[in-house]
């Protein structure tokens, strides 16, 4: 394959590109845009796919691009569109949007070699943008995937792949980028971590949409119940006990504004949590949160320490972050499941929890009226409401009637139909229409264990409501009116108990233990991922030197272990890259013949690269008559051994070997002036 | 000779230094969103990059060039080089280009090139040409292998001082008639050329002998390789003289002597070469035709000419 030209470094033939450069780096192009195909604008990945198809089909039909005028103007629309959409190209989402859409434009004003150049960079750029804000090992593998084939595709722009297989241009750049695994595994483990951002970026607001919110309506909790989704893990620490399953309540958004439907929490200015006094165990452990679109950290109970570095207490005890958790984040806290109250409840906090809308649910504010003058006492009538729901007919379904204006109302007269939900605003009603503050709690509630890594999962199913009153001279303290009808929710969990609309997939698990195995070790794989390739940094880097017995890691000490392993890398890649340059045939009676024809170079008889055995032989001879005997009786064998009669796989392994020995034994000493 | 590691030089092509920049893009990136998975693939890229460079440069490392130093040409055209390229590695060698970036090449408005892939274990050869305006010997002292592959990212490259010489006859020119032995029997040029037809029998093949005089039939029998000889073949030998030219300036001699060096073979003749100071005694074939023109190549030229 050979091309003389006499015009230049390249000819433009040379330069311009292929159908097949076209269609594979579309096809790589497309790949990369089906990551980000849910957060982008779907007229940006219309207008990829569709311009993406006219090249295609233009250069099909043997056509260039498209004129110049015709370019430019989709060019400035677009970007003019997107610029209206974002308001801003600062920033992931919309710098994303933009480079897919310069791609776009971009293929479809391919050229030359040099436009795939531009497009191949675009992928690799979009790749990472997919990443930063992604967690998961599939993605990444994909998107290495991806870089394969991109680079694959550069790979075939080089005229002698251009013509050839597929499969080889794939093999070919897999073998390259399977050659850079050791020297990125060296550099992603002691490259130097800043811990935190360089610079600020705005924020892209995250995608997650599950999750508790910040209300609660009749029925909310229940949808979350039919979710299998991962709402966070947890890992106590060596040396703290576990929660018993009674108190495994993860606290979360604290709600105070009811307006006899929907319960609410209205912001407020922070202001510092009023002091507790511990008691009882503490309680250690890390929790592992899921990105969410709130900013509420889920700790246990009654947090006393955190790690991190930004969160606040509020008020009533929740633990915040100023900003929505868009990204996965782990916090170490400690928690107390009983505490008191150190100083009394405030008056506004005691007008804002005792509130209650005076013309909603009227039959409820009668029976609390009813059962306050029955009960003075505030524990007595606590203990009144709870006796109700266990006595009387209360159900606790996840499919409950619908409920409409009054729905305290109808729920404690009429249905008696309800999820833990219904049951937490009903009692914190009541309790707030007999004069006792209280507020709905939402949470989750238990988890569960996974033997095989030793952490708990809780899941948007295990999500739970439940009630605080203020009882004086103890502080706020738990109700959990659901366990009034059946104690065994708490004690084993929603599936357990509901019989009804259950998640399907929870009922199936059940009746197959090896698979909610199958389940928990796969979990305990993602939460190991996650704890050591996701949450990889500086003190994982010292730990790591640690490992390697070096004292006292710290940075710099991480830097030059970088260093030595870049040094040891690249002898190791030169050297792997040069073995390669020899070869080494399978067949042992060529390695033999080869190594006769690398002995007689050695004393200048270089065989030709044509040169038969016959053939070389009678020239060395010419060359060298002292060695003429021994080199043609071993070229004569050479040729019956492999051109003879019963070659291939006739050949007896002795015989071979007797050549070879003979070979071995055949040491040419150079002369002077014989050649 | 085969290259030396020493002697190949490496830089980044400007998609290379683009590539770079994307890569520190991306690290930066990785580093601030504090993305593991996002700095995995940014090294992991770079490790690539480095891991390309390392194969651009073996792409050109121990591979064996040969060229035929020597080579005819006329003045006003190309002298054409072949370049056999050698791999003895068990890989193969894709996408090597032989340049040769001659001052003459330049002003013609090019660099010749060639892009040759040596498969394993075997040879390729390219050929590059560069534009010869004036009769004599054009030497070049070395000449170029450069190689972008795998990605284009980098570009590798390395002189192969192989001496490439141009022996560049005049360009053949003149109308006057070959001259001929038998010209005294009263038979032209033009007839003699037509004793061509006239098959005279057979002899032995020697080499360089024009394809269309071989025997075929006898080949395809089994027998020796055979020429076809005519009666125009054996004629006596006849001399292409310089003083027969004579009132032709010195240029214009050496022109109709080249024509007629190149009609002559093409006849198959046996001719000689007499220029002032050279004799070429008769003889036939290319080795001769060669030695004809390069005495003419050679011929000094007139100082001012």
């Amino acid at each position: 394959m050979s091309a003389a030209s006499r015009s230049g470094a390249l000819t433009p033939a040379a330069e311009r590109v292929t159908f097949d450069s076209l269609l594979w780096i579309s096809a790589c192009l497309a790949l990369t845009l089906l990551v980000g195909i849910a957060t982008l604008p779907i007229w940006v990945t219309l207008t990829v796919a569709g311009v993406a198809a006219i090249r295609l089909v233009r250069a099909a039909r043997g056509q260039d691009a498209p004129p110049r005028s015709i370019r430019l103007g989709l060019a400035a629309l677009a970007v003019g569109l997107l610029f209206l959409q974002f308001r801003t190209f600062n920033g992931l989402n919309a710098g994303t949007a933009l480079l897919t859409l310069i791609a776009g434009l971009k293929l479809l004003e391919t050229r030359t070699r040099r436009d795939i150049y531009v497009i191949t960079m675009i992928i690799y750029f979009l790749s990472l943008a997919a990443l930063l804000e992604g967690e998961s090992l599939w993605l990444l593998s994909y998107l290495i995937a991806v870089c394969w084939l991109t680079t694959s595709t550069l790979l075939r722009l080089t005229s002698s792949a251009r013509n050839s297989d597929w499969r080889g241009s794939v093999r070919h750049a897999g073998r390259i980028l399977a050659q850079a695994l050791p020297l990125a595994v060296a550099f992603w483990l002691f490259f130097p971590r800043f811990g935190g951002p360089l610079w600020q970026m705005p924020d892209s607001g995250g995608t997650a949409t599950s999750g508790l919110s910040d209300s609660m309506s009749p029925g909310d909790i229940n949808k979350l119940a039919m979710s299998d989704e991962v709402a966070f893990r947890v890992r106590f620490k060596e040396g703290s006990g576990t929660p018993p399953p009674q108190e495994r309540y993860w606290r979360g958004p604290v709600l105070h504004d009811f307006d006899g439907h929907t319960w609410r929490r209205t912001e407020s200015a922070p202001v510092v949590a009023p002091g507790l006094r511990f008691q009882g165990p503490a309680y250690r452990y890390t929790v592992s949160l899921e990105p969410s679109q709130h900013n509420w950290i889920f700790v246990l109970d009654w947090p006393s320490r955190w790690d991190a570095e930004r969160a606040y207490l509020t008020s009533d005890y929740m633990l915040m972050e100023p900003n929505p958790l868009s990204q996965p984040i782990d916090v170490t806290a400690t928690s107390y499941s009983h505490v008191q109250a150190a100083q009394p409840l405030g008056p506004g906090m005691r007008r804002r929890d005792t509130h209650v809308h005076a013309g909603r649910n009227p039959r409820s504010l009668r029976l609390a009226q009813e059962l306050r003058s029955a009960h003075p006492d505030d524990v007595d009538l606590i203990g009144a409401v709870l006796a109700m729901f266990h006595s009387e007919a209360f159900f606790y379904t996840l499919t409950p009637p619908r409920l409409a204006a009054d729905p305290v109302d109808e729920f404690l007269f009429d249905t008696k139909r309800g999820f833990c939900g219904h049951y937490a605003s009903a009692f914190a009603m009541l309790m707030r229409a007999a004069g006792i503050p209280a507020r709905v709690v939402t949470g989750y509630q238990g988890g569960t264990y996974n033997r095989f890594a030793d952490y708990w999962i809780v899941r948007q199913s295990d999500a739970h409501a439940w009630d605080e009153v203020w009882i004086e001279g103890r502080g706020w303290v738990r109700v959990d009116p659901t366990t009034a009808i059946a104690p065994e929710r708490v004690e084993h969990g929603l599936n357990d108990m509901v019989t009804e609309g259950a998640p399907q997939f929870s009922r199936w698990q059940q009746r197959t233990p090896w698979l909610a195995d199958l389940r928990l070790r796969l979990d305990a794989l993602r939460l190991l991922w996650r704890e050591r390739i996701l949450r990889f940094d500086e003190s994982s880097q010292e730990r790591l030197l640690e490992l390697l017995h070096i004292p006292d890691p710290d940075g710099q000490k991480v830097a030059l272990v970088l260093a030595g392993c870049l040094i040891l890398g690249l002898t190791w890649l030169t050297w792997q890259v040069r073995r390669e340059l020899k070869f080494t045939p399978r067949d042992p009676l060529q390695r033999a013949y080869e190594r006769l024809c690398r002995r007689l170079g050695s004393v200048r008889c270089e065989r030709m690269p044509a040169e038969g055995p016959e053939a070389y032989a009678a020239r060395v001879s010419l060359l060298r008559p002292d060695l003429a005997a021994p080199v043609t009786a071993l070229c004569r064998e050479y040729s019956t051994l492999r051109y003879g009669a019963g070659t291939g796989a006739g050949v007896a392994a002795a015989d071979t070997n007797r050549f070879s020995a003979a070979v071995r034994r055949f040491r040419p000493r150079g002369s002077r002036g014989s050649s | 000779m085969s290259v030396n590691r020493r002697r190949i030089y490496i830089i980044p092509t400007r998609f290379g230094i683009a590539l770079a920049l994307l890569l520190v893009a991306m690290l930066l990136a990785g580093l601030n969103y504090n993305s593991n998975l996002g700095l995995a693939f940014g090294f992991l890229m770079v490790s690539l990059a480095l891991v390309a460079m390392h194969h651009c440069h073996r792409n050109l490392l121990n591979v064996g060039v040969d060229a035929i130093g020597e080579v005819d040409a006329f003045a006003g055209d190309y002298a054409s080089f072949e370049i056999l390229l050698r791999n003895e590695a068990g890989i193969d060698r894709c996408d090597i280009e032989i340049r040769m970036d001659s001052t003459a090449g330049r002003a013609a408005g090019g660099v010749s090139s060639a892009f040759v892939s040596v498969p394993a274990r075997g040879y390729q050869h390219g050929t590059v040409s560069m534009p010869v305006a004036r009769r004599g010997v054009t030497r070049l002292e070395r000449f170029e292998l450069r190689t972008r592959y795998p990605f284009g990212w980098f570009r590798a490259w390395t002189y192969v001082h192989s001496p490439l010489t141009a022996f560049v006859a005049p360009r053949p020119g003149g109308d006057r008639a070959l001259p001929s032995a038998s010209a005294a029997r009263g038979t032209t040029a033009q007839s003699e050329v037509r004793g061509d037809e006239d098959f005279a029998g057979l002899r032995a093949y020697e080499a360089g002998v024009p394809l269309k005089h071989m025997a075929w039939k006898v080949l395809a029998r089994g027998g020796e390789p055979a020429v076809r000889s005519y009666t125009g073949l054996a004629a006596e030998p006849e001399w292409l003289d310089w003083t027969t030219l004579h009132p032709l300036g010195p240029e214009a001699r050496l022109s109709q002597l080249c024509r007629w060096v190149l009609k002559s073979e093409v006849a198959q003749r046996t001719y000689g070469l007499r220029v002032p100071g050279t004799e070429i005694t008769p003889s036939r074939g290319p080795r001769h035709r060669s030695a004809c023109l390069r005495a003419l190549a050679l011929y000094p030229s007139e100082p001012g000419a």
